[in-house]
């Protein structure tokens, strides 16, 4: 049969179709190195971008090619290409895009590692960025400069749950030439393709809700094959000739997949951030159930939400599905079916009343991931983000009293019985 | 390779390779609503094993200019005006669906210029739903998204590409998406409109490789097998399971059978 497979069906299926040979249901693993090439002419081709296939698992794998593939297809992309974390793919992509004396704007409320990443990492590389508030569109504007190559962005920040207007930032991008990048590990394509609304390239951390098992590091970079390379002369190495298999310009050669071709060619091969082949299984493992997943996440996100608020113990709490939160209307607008299931809050009594509450849990985790299936809870500010100024932490909304919680699958009423006896610790730390 | 014809600007892929017309040249021709990316794992392999391989935009298409051509007679006559403007004298045509068309028209009218013709998933007419002429005229983004599902076969829409990390039906929006809105629209209707195949198979007498697709929805197989069968000199193969577009869905195949028919 053949039909435009919905998404549902897609997480189960996209990317692999059993082998005549074996007949192998699940996704086999292919845990190998090195392809046996068939001979000179087909290592030649397949090192000289003639034909599809795999030489190195460094460049490629077909357990990862599955992976990828079913990626892409929920995302509508073009391609995917996957990496050994979801830092892997930023650090990679900002590689394969920029050169030295090229600058980023990015978003100032933004994960921790992202931020030292282009603030301190890449500045050591001639590349600049100049952070700015996500939801001031005439500061994004004013910040980009001739040699900008990219906006960067997340589209539910980590951990400050701004949401980011992809629409009008896409337009910002498109009018000034350059392609819109966003890091979507927090809303994943069941609740938002943002290609759709002008994104460009999406970054994942396949390891939080993709996965969503907490087994497996991954990373992923979707292609959405809607940005012109050759529209200005920004991107010489991917638009004019490369240095590589006699000087090909992936722009004329690959069209909408240029960016992952170099990636590939370049980004693979010369950087090696490649995910291993058993964290592809797991990861696929996971992908399966990722609408499930993603139902239940939301539903137990809202009762959480009404638990959080109407209990005495809690000073604060922010998610975008509250109507207080500054991008309410957008995250409706954007995410009609739920924006995410990171929640944060503040208890009364501060910071220390926060300390005991993250002790003081039992079934809940105090683990640095988010978006596994099982609840969990940090302190971001000693923590996630500890690497960052006190500056930075101000500019992206993050107070010291500030839990971040990842809703997980279980009952609710045992993650409020938790939480319940968690804050009674809590009350009990305050008040000593 | 950038190229001028009657002043307009005309992209053409040589494979990633210098365009030396001393070599055998291989033109191949994309269908309608496409370009030059149709063909993506066929122009730099057949770059690379000696043949000069000219794989134009038609007018309006991907990064060429100018209008779309409204008829089939129209765009062969292009085709043998690319040819003289590159001093070419005869090529090997390879057309794809609209582009068989063209390939057939172009070896009936000018027999001396085309050498040998290679027909994938083509037929000797294509008539097009009236529904889709609509949606071409008026929702183009529907028409585009109907003929990528259309065009596909079963292990594309299951996205299992031997192109790492590709998705046939991403690939295929996006490139439908880099033509000129009025592309898709003037393909259909010329392609609609055209009614001399018979007629002009008649007359064709140069060796002709007719690949088929098992699973095409948009030329179903009987039709291209009454096409090849029309053809005097004609050799037909099937590749069960494939979809309409078979250059992407089924390179490695192609290649294979495309290499053994052409000359050295």
């Amino acid at each position: 049969m053949s039909g435009d497979f919905k998404f549902d069906t897609l997480s189960l299926h996209a990317g692999h179709v059993p082998d005549d040979r074996h007949g192998s249901r699940a996704v086999p693993i292919h845990q190998t190195t090195s392809y046996v090439f068939q001979n000179t002419e087909h290592a030649a081709a397949l090192y000289n971008m003639e034909l599809g296939g795999h030489l190195y698992t460094r460049i490629s794998n077909p357990t990862v090619a599955v992976l990828e593939q079913r990626i892409a297809a929920l995302e509508d992309g073009v391609a995917a290409t996957a990496t050994a974390s979801g830092m892997a793919a930023l650090a990679t992509a900002v590689m394969v895009l920029c050169s030295q004396g090229d600058h980023i704007v990015s978003s100032s409320r933004m994960y921790g590692a992202n931020i030292n990443l282009l603030e301190n990492t890449l500045p050591r590389f001639g590349i600049e960025t100049s952070f700015v508030d996500p939801n001031d569109l005439d500061a994004i504007k004013a910040a980009i400069r001739p040699e900008t190559k990219l906006i960067f962005g997340e589209v539910i920040g980590n951990p400050g749950l701004d949401i980011m207007d992809v629409e009008a930032v896409g337009k910002i991008a498109a009018a000034a030439g350059i392609p819109l990048m966003l890091d979507c590990t927090f809303n994943t394509p069941w609740l938002l393709k943002p290609f759709h609304l002008g994104a460009n390239i999406i970054i994942h951390s396949l390891t939080k809700w993709i996965g969503g098992h907490g087994v497996a590091i991954g990373g992923a970079v979707v292609d959405g094959g809607n940005f012109d390379w050759g529209q200005n002369d920004k991107f010489p190495t991917i638009a004019g000739p490369h240095y590589a298999m006699e000087s090909i310009n992936f722009y004329e050669e690959f069209g909408p997949a240029a960016f992952t071709a170099k990636f590939r060619a370049e980004g693979m091969y010369n950087f090696g951030p490649s995910l291993s082949p058993t964290n592809a299984f797991h990861i696929l493992q996971g992908m399966e159930t990722l609408p499930l997943r993603m139902q239940r996440h939301m539903d137990n996100t809202a009762k959480m939400l009404a638990f959080l608020q109407e209990h005495d113990a809690v000073a604060w709490v922010r998610h975008p599905t509250l109507p207080d939160h500054p991008g309410h209307a957008l995250a409706q607008k954007m995410m009609p079916r739920g924006a995410g299931s990171i929640i944060v809050f503040g208890l009364k009594g501060g910071r220390d009343a926060g300390r005991a509450f993250i002790e003081s849990v039992e079934l809940a985790s105090h683990l640095a991931n988010v978006g596994d299936a099982k609840t969990l809870v940090i302190h971001p500010a000693s923590t996630t983000h500890s690497h960052i100024s006190a500056e930075a932490m101000i500019e992206g909304g993050l107070s010291d009293d500030m839990i971040r919680l990842s809703v997980g699958l279980e009952d609710f009423d045992d993650l409020k019985a938790d939480f319940e006896q968690a804050f009674k610790a809590a009350g009990k730390a305050a008040k000593a | 390779m950038k190229h001028q014809l009657d002043e307009m600007p005309v992209h053409i892929a040589t494979g990633g390779r210098p365009f030396d017309p001393t070599k055998t040249v291989v033109l191949f021709l994309h269908g309608s609503g496409q370009n030059h990316l149709t063909w993506v794992l066929q122009s730099r392999y057949f770059a690379y094993r000696d043949y000069a391989v000219l794989t134009p935009d038609f007018p309006g298409h991907g990064l060429s200019g100018g209008d779309p051509l409204p008829s089939i007679e129209a765009m062969a006559d292009w085709v043998i005006a690319l040819m003289d403007s590159l001093d070419v004298k005869t090529a090997v045509l390879v057309g794809h669906s609209q582009g068989c068309l063209v390939a057939l028209d172009a070896a009936a009218r000018y027999p001396d210029r085309v050498s040998h013709l290679g027909l994938i998933a083509g037929a000797l007419a294509i008539p097009v739903n009236a529904q889709l002429l609509s949606l071409a005229d008026h929702a183009l983004a529907k028409a585009i998204g109907v003929m990528v599902s259309w065009g596909h076969g079963p292990m594309a829409h299951m996205h299992d590409n031997t192109q790492p990390g590709h998705s046939f039906i991403g690939y295929g929006n996006r490139l439908m998406d880099m033509n000129r809105a009025d592309a898709l629209r003037t393909d259909l209707g010329a392609c609609n409109d055209y009614k001399a195949g018979p007629e002009n198979a008649a007359k064709i007498s140069q060796p002709a490789l007719c690949i088929l697709a098992g699973a095409d929805r948009m030329t179903p197989v009987k039709f291209g097998q009454q096409m090849a069968a029309s053809l005097a000199n004609s050799r037909c193969e099937i590749l069960p399971g494939a979809g309409h577009m078979l250059p992407a869905e089924r390179p490695a195949e192609i290649n294979a059978a495309l290499r053994r028919f052409l000359p050295a």
